[in-house]
């Protein structure tokens, strides 16, 4: 417990990383899957076959596997980017695939009769998805983009795999000098599990309140 | 043409070291799947006990393993146990790993799946005569099973892409094998494509025998 406690200003900064990058990757993977999951709500067939793939591809990868590939294809077509961004950049691009399928699902389940009857009223494609679809879909969508977002704030301990500098690479280095891997571990699981229960008890809380009783 | 030449040229050469690797994934896969599955069964009758502490316990410990990564989870165990004296292999301290966060997983997709039958239900069975034991083999588990099947499938899915994180203690498994073999032949692009198409097999093929399973096994319970 000393050794845990003596080292534990080193984790915390090394927590602060991990929550500067969980919150990036949270924030603008989000948006970018929205984007992409209402773009293929309003595009041709050609549009959406490009998206499925997309989403299709990248949900059948591990984010350990992505990670990778940010971290070699930048240098590798000769882009001199930090670790940090090229990670980041590719756990983005990751998140993105999982909120653009919630999204595009949640649209999917708004029944279709709703669709005609807004068309028979005169409204454009643009307007359906703006005044029609999204306001439904938005309440089905969330509990389960909170429990993806929950897992993308685990899953940025993995970008320390790759050589990045955050909680758990600290965790490691402290567990290299120190030699006291039961406590740092445990220690550092204790601070991630902090970060992400209250989020977890929030998504729960959203699901009771959207699910429909039967 | 000659880029394509030398993309299988590529995956020729490291064709041996892919398969040991995509080998290797599969058995991690396919010990940690029963593992994970069972656990979820050894905890649920604990999370669902009718004693309060027995259930607070089971419940803490679900939701600590729920809200922690992965990677630690396996670090814990794998640098952790030598202290007592525990030495299991690092392909061992994978698969206990994945097993220990999934079956935490697991287990809440079979009480969510237990708990959305209706308690009329239940009454129902019991008023026709039938023990606690008979309604749930023969009236709940029917009807949760059903519901949970594609819930699992998706667990199992995770749980497949999972095993690459035991590259991170040093099994040469896909993830480390294409990892190995970018920085030795600096064919970034090649490598990862291969890799990646392995994982995509794997997984759609797990998807589409999940789906098998669950149209049959819906056909059979009516």
């Amino acid at each position: 417990m000393n050794i845990l406690i003596s080292n534990l200003p080193y984790l915390l900064k090394g927590a602060m990383i991990t929550l500067a990058l969980a919150g990036v990757i949270v924030t603008v993977g989000n948006l970018l899957g929205l984007l992409l999951g209402a773009v293929s709500a309003l595009v041709g067939r050609l549009g959406q076959s490009l998206i499925t793939l997309y989403i299709f591809v990248l949900r059948g990868i591990p984010v350990l596997v992505i990670m990778l590939l940010g971290y070699y294809m930048f240098p590798a077509l000769g882009y001199r980017v930090p670790a940090y961004v090229a990670v980041a950049t590719a756990h983005i691009v990751y998140v993105s695939a999982f909120v653009a399928e919630i999204v595009r699902s949640a649209i999917n389940s708004v029944p279709t009769g709703q669709i005609a009857a807004a068309r028979s009223l005169g409204m454009r494609r643009f307007g359906i998805l703006r005044e029609v679809l999204l306001p439904q879909a938005t309440r089905i969508a969330i509990p389960p983009l909170l429990n993806n977002s929950l897992t993308a704030i685990k899953q940025t301990s993995y970008v320390s795999v790759v050589g990045v500098w955050e909680l758990t690479y600290a965790a490691r280095e402290v567990v290299e000098r120190t030699l006291a891997s039961f406590q740092i571990f445990l220690g550092v699981m204790a601070i991630y599990f902090l970060i992400c229960y209250p989020l977890s008890l929030f998504a729960r809380w959203c699901e009771r309140r959207t699910t429909v009783i039967q | 043409m000659d880029y394509l030449a030398s993309v299988f040229a590529v995956w020729i050469r490291l064709y041996p070291s892919l398969m040991t690797g995509f080998a290797i994934t599969v058995s991690l896969a396919l010990a940690a799947v029963p593992l994970a599955l069972a656990g979820g069964l050894v905890l649920l009758p604990l999370r669902m006990w009718s004693g309060r502490l027995v259930r607070a316990l089971a419940g803490t410990y679900i939701e600590f393993m729920r809200n922690t990564p992965l990677l630690l989870q396996i670090y814990l165990i794998y640098f952790g146990l030598p202290l007592f004296g525990l030495f299991p292999s690092e392909f061992t301290c994978g698969v206990i790993g994945i097993a220990l966060q999934h079956s935490a997983f697991l287990v809440e997709i079979y009480r969510g799946g237990i708990e959305a039958i209706s308690q009329r239900q239940w009454e129902a069975a019991r008023a026709i005569g039938m023990v606690r034991y008979t309604a749930l083999r023969h009236i709940i588990l029917p009807q949760a099973a059903l519901r949970i099947l594609g819930p699992i499938g998706n667990q199992l899915i995770i749980l497949v892409k999972d095993t690459s994180l035991v590259s991170a203690i040093g099994v040469a498994e896909l993830t480390m094998t294409g990892k190995v073999a970018i920085e030795r032949l600096a064919a970034t692009l090649e490598i990862f494509v291969a890799i990646g198409l392995l994982y995509l097999l794997l997984t759609s093929a797990l998807g589409a025998g999940l789906r098998i399973i669950e149209r049959r096994v819906s056909e059979w319970l009516g």
